[in-house]
């Protein structure tokens, strides 16, 4: 075999070699952990003088990034007065937990993770006052076959939409019965045919009808059913827009008649009639809605995700551009109605730095009884996701005593979460956002808002755990708050 | 193989029918170029052209699909046309793949892991143009010295990573596409390259193809650049590492999150005693959403080819997102009107295959056998559960096809310029080596 020959042996064995390669080798020796990371944990929330949800976690790894086991972790205090396990061992996977009992102090409390020789890690958790805080009662774990969308408590029935595929598709509307202890019990289950997600539910305000939206298929649209016997909607009509589906629906009554705000998602391909845009529906007659206006967004900057409305003000949550749009649609400042709404102001907000944009997805507009203001609009920023087990995003404060000069004034951040739906306790002046992952958070928003309002946070409660917390929405209803999370279903909280 | 080549002073005399009339079209062009460039003026006239034809007729079995059953089909894939011309010395060259997929293949092909099973999803569809350049080389002559400066335009393929699967041995697309290429572009590339050294780097637009007959966005041209640096260290040894900044690659009207791309390759084609191999490592890696969602890939492939007879085999591990899906869970919900997904997960698949080629040369006649077996695995959290998505998590596939390249062999997709001229400082390309 000639020189050459030699080497494009060698070459081609090198090149199949390396094919066969994996990154981990058995038999290579354990090396010295050179470093330690937290993993969990991290900027938690909870009551004083009680224990974290989540465990602290820290990982050990060596010069080469290999997790490294059997590596003692020493955990201590370093401000709050609580107090933490002491030592832990790294496991097989180079993991060591510690559980953390937060002190008697109000505010930011930090623990230490320490290996010999090695960098050690903080940990912080804001501790807030016992009594504001968010537990639950009853539900949760009920919706297992599919994912939870969006919710509505009328009286004593409680209605949630499915979303996506889990076992089975989100086709479906969930009827539940709240007992005498307000605790959700499964009644009933409505299907929407040609549709994969029920992505928006509402019941009109005198129970008699309840509307939804869908997406994820052929029959993308809103659908109206009958209440007459609330434990079992009856279908009556249906508005639908295709394949491209309707995000969200939000019921208003101006001037007498009932309307339908419908969200639609961009359409394929493109062109005006799939454009994003803002449908009002006349349903008056809920066996047969009528289409009185259409508002399209042909930035097509993902397009129109909800509205809110309110005195005859629309609000549309627009994402990246144009953000947010306020229209009149029968409020009299500048003379719209439902069937000819008149844009009144729009507005982009921060990115607050997170990825990517400033996702403006939902809101609401605080009209204070204590102060008689109606100066602040809570918008949700839904930012980049994991659906299921990451999120990001905002609430952005939005001072709108003028409407047609909206301009941003606070704004609230959670680590490791984004935020969702929201619902109010106008009276006693406290937000309550769903905040994915980091499930229902309660927000003081009494007095002048302004600037970072981390310190306004009442209380956080992840209902079905980490790792089982995915939270959609929330409502006030009978006193109690409850709770729609993707992975598990309908929750029962209180708030005291 | 017996290319169709035609070279002549005359062009216009001795081309006929579709070829001659593109050569003739690009006359006034190849006379126009000289006067703005005049190394070229000098160099001397040789025009010629290249036609060539590809494709797969391929039955495909794989288990599970999407819902946990099996399906099985019969498509023709990779339907492509190709005409490649040079002239002035080669210092001007035109090369043009049309991609017949659309018609073939409306629905995607039944391919376990890539990219949603069906190329309405995020592998996204060749589109009937899939190449269109535009190269003038050696722009500067004896002015830059032993350096050779190319520039071109057209659409294709961005300077980054390697080449198109399409040419490659396995039949199978790799589930990292589009990881490890970036295509279907409006592209403006300028390279050099110097002795054993090229480097290009290109500007194009950010958004993929939602459809075979769409065109890239031009106003989006520019939004999104790439750089490759190419090694020939020896003979037959290729190295190269890419790296791409892509605006909103999945969405269209650009709102969309960016990805920054990265890839190193070794690509090494020769012969092991009197027998051609070819040999190619590639690590890929995208990261999204200023790094909240980040995907790998590996992959490893050779071929060894012996008279008639070819073996070749794959090894992959590759991740990729998942999208929302409509109630046709071949299809993920489009265009995007938010920024999540739903998980991701890590394919690791072994390909082997099998061919023999037959018939006249000039026919490039080759039936072949591959068989795959994958395991998928849910990495990095998020709702989407591969057991329940699949059934379980592993599938197989088997393969049954001839794939019939008439004329001139496929070249390697995605170099133009210094990169074309360097692809052929190779051995003369995997599919011409082994097709002959």
């Amino acid at each position: 075999m000639s020189v050459m020959q030699t080497r494009t042996v060698l070459m081609a064995i090198l090149l199949i070699s390396s094919a066969a390669c994996t990154s981990s080798d058995p038999l290579r020796p354990p090396q010295p952990a050179t470093q330690i990371a937290a993993t969990g944990g991290d900027g938690q929330m909870g009551q004083v003088s009680a224990e974290l949800a989540d465990p602290l976690t820290v990982l050990a790894t060596d010069a080469a990034g290999n997790t490294v086991a059997d590596v003692t972790v020493s955990w201590s205090v370093v401000s709050g007065g609580g107090s933490v396990t002491p030592t832990s061992t790294t496991n097989s996977s180079g993991i060591a937990t510690a559980t953390f009992t937060l002190g008697a102090t109000l505010g930011q409390q930090s623990v230490q993770a320490q290996a010999a020789g090695l960098t050690p890690v903080l940990f912080t958790a804001t501790a807030v006052a016992a009594g504001t805080g968010l537990s639950v009662v009853g539900g949760g774990d009920n919706v297992l076959e599919r994912f939870s969308s969006d919710l509505w408590v009328h009286g004593n029935y409680a209605y949630s939409g499915t979303w996506g595929f889990r076992e089975q598709e989100g086709n479906t509307l969930k009827v539940w019965s709240l007992g005498a202890s307000g605790a959700p019990t499964l009644a009933g289950t409505v299907t929407v045919p040609g549709i994969g997600t029920v992505s928006d539910v509402q019941v009109s305000d005198d129970g008699q009808f309840l509307v939804l939206s869908g997406e994820r298929g052929p029959n993308g649209g809103i659908f109206l059913y009958s209440l007459s016997n609330p434990a079992a909607p009856s279908f009556l009509s249906s508005a639908l827009v295709g394949e491209a589906g309707v995000h969200t629906v939000t019921l208003s009554t101006i001037s007498g008649r009932l309307y339908a705000f419908a969200s639609r998602n961009p359409g394929f391909p493109q062109s005006a009639a799939t454009d994003p845009a803002l449908l009002i529906y006349d349903i008056t007659d809920p066996e047969a809605p009528t289409l009185v206006a259409t508002q399209r967004f042909p930035e097509r900057d993902y397009g129109i995700h909800d509205t809110f409305v309110r005195d005859g003000i629309a609000f549309a949550f627009v994402w990246d551009n144009p953000g947010l749009v306020i229209y009149d649609v029968g409020n009299g400042i500048r003379g719209g109605s439902p069937s000819a709404p008149v844009e009144i102001s729009r507005l982009i907000t921060a990115t607050n730095g997170v990825c990517c944009g400033p996702s403006v997805h939902n809101g609401w507009w605080f009209h204070n009884p204590v102060t008689s203001e109606r100066r602040y609009l809570f918008i949700g920023q839904e930012g980049v996701a994991n659906i299921g087990s990451s999120s990001s995003g905002d609430i952005h404060v939005v001072d709108v005593s003028d409407l047609a000069q909206p301009h941003e004034v606070a704004f609230f951040h959670l680590n490791g979460a984004g935020t969702h739906n929201f619902w109010m306790d106008e009276e006693r002046q406290i937000l309550y956002a769903a905040y994915y992952n980091g499930g229902v958070v309660a927000l003081d928003v009494s007095g002048t808002l302004t600037g970072n309002l981390s310190g306004r946070l009442l209380s956080q409660v992840k209902p079905g755990g980490a790792g089982n917390t995915f939270t959609w929405g929330v409502q006030l209803a009978n006193g109690f708050l409850y709770a729609i999370d993707m992975l598990s279903g309908l929750w029962q909280l209180t708030t005291e | 193989m017996p290319d169709v080549v035609i070279a002549s002073r005359s062009v216009a005399k001795q081309s006929r029918g579709l070829p001659g009339r593109l050569l003739r079209g690009l006359r006034p062009l190849a006379m126009t170029v000289p006067l703005l460039l005049p190394s070229l003026a000098r160099a001397q006239s040789s025009p010629w052209i290249r036609v060539g034809a590809n494709g797969v007729l391929l039955y495909t079995f794989a288990d599970p699909v999407p819902r946990g059953r099996s399906l099985a089909e019969v498509r023709l894939v990779q339907p492509a046309i190709m005409v490649h011309a040079g002239a002035l010395s080669n210092r001007l060259r035109f090369l043009t793949t049309i991609n017949l997929e659309g018609l073939t293949i409306p629905d995607g092909e039944l391919t376990s892991g890539a990219w949603g099973e069906g190329f309405i999803d995020r592998r996204h569809p060749h589109t009937y143009l899939h190449e269109l350049i535009l190269s003038a080389h050696d722009l500067l002559g004896q002015i830059d010295g032993a350096a050779r400066l190319s520039l071109a335009a057209g659409k294709g393929f961005a300077p980054f990573g390697t080449d198109d699967p399409m040419v490659r041995p396995v039949a199978r697309y790799p589930v990292n596409h589009h990881l490890a290429q970036i295509l279907e572009r409006a592209v403006v590339i300028a390279g050099m390259t110097r002795g054993p050294v090229a480097f290009e780097a290109g500007l194009f637009n950010g958004d993929e193809p939602e459809s075979p007959s769409q065109w890239p966005k031009l106003d989006r041209f520019g939004d999104s650049w790439s750089g490759r640096l190419t090694l020939l260290p020896v003979r037959g040894l290729e190295l190269q590492g890419s790296y791409a900044h892509v605006h909103s690659p999945e969405h269209r009207p650009g709102a969309g999150t960016d990805q920054h791309k990265w890839s190193i390759s070794g690509r090494w084609e020769g012969a092991v005693y009197t027998y051609p191999v070819y040999a190619l490592i590639e690590w890929a890696r995208t990261s999204e959403a200023e790094g909240f969602f980040v995907f790998r890939s590996f992959l490893a492939e050779g071929a060894w080819t012996a008279g008639r007879s070819r073996l070749h085999y794959r090894f992959e591990r590759t991740e990729r997102p998942e999208e929302e899906r409509t109630l046709d869970p071949f299809r993920s919900v489009r265009p995007h009107f938010e920024n999540s997904i739903h998980g991701t997960t890590r394919w690791t698949i072994h390909t082997l295959g099998y061919g023999l080629r037959l018939g006249p040369p000039g026919l490039g006649a080759r039936p072949f056998v591959e068989v795959s077996y994958g395991r998928m695995a849910d990495v990095g959290g998020g709702v989407f559960d591969t057991r329940r998505f699949y059934g379980r998590d592993s599938f197989w596939s088997l393969s049954l096809g001839v794939r019939l390249n008439p004329g001139m062999p496929m070249h390697r997709m995605g170099r133009y310029g210094v990169a074309l001229d360097t692809a052929g400082l190779m051995e003369k390309g995997h599919h011409e080596r082994h097709a002959d």
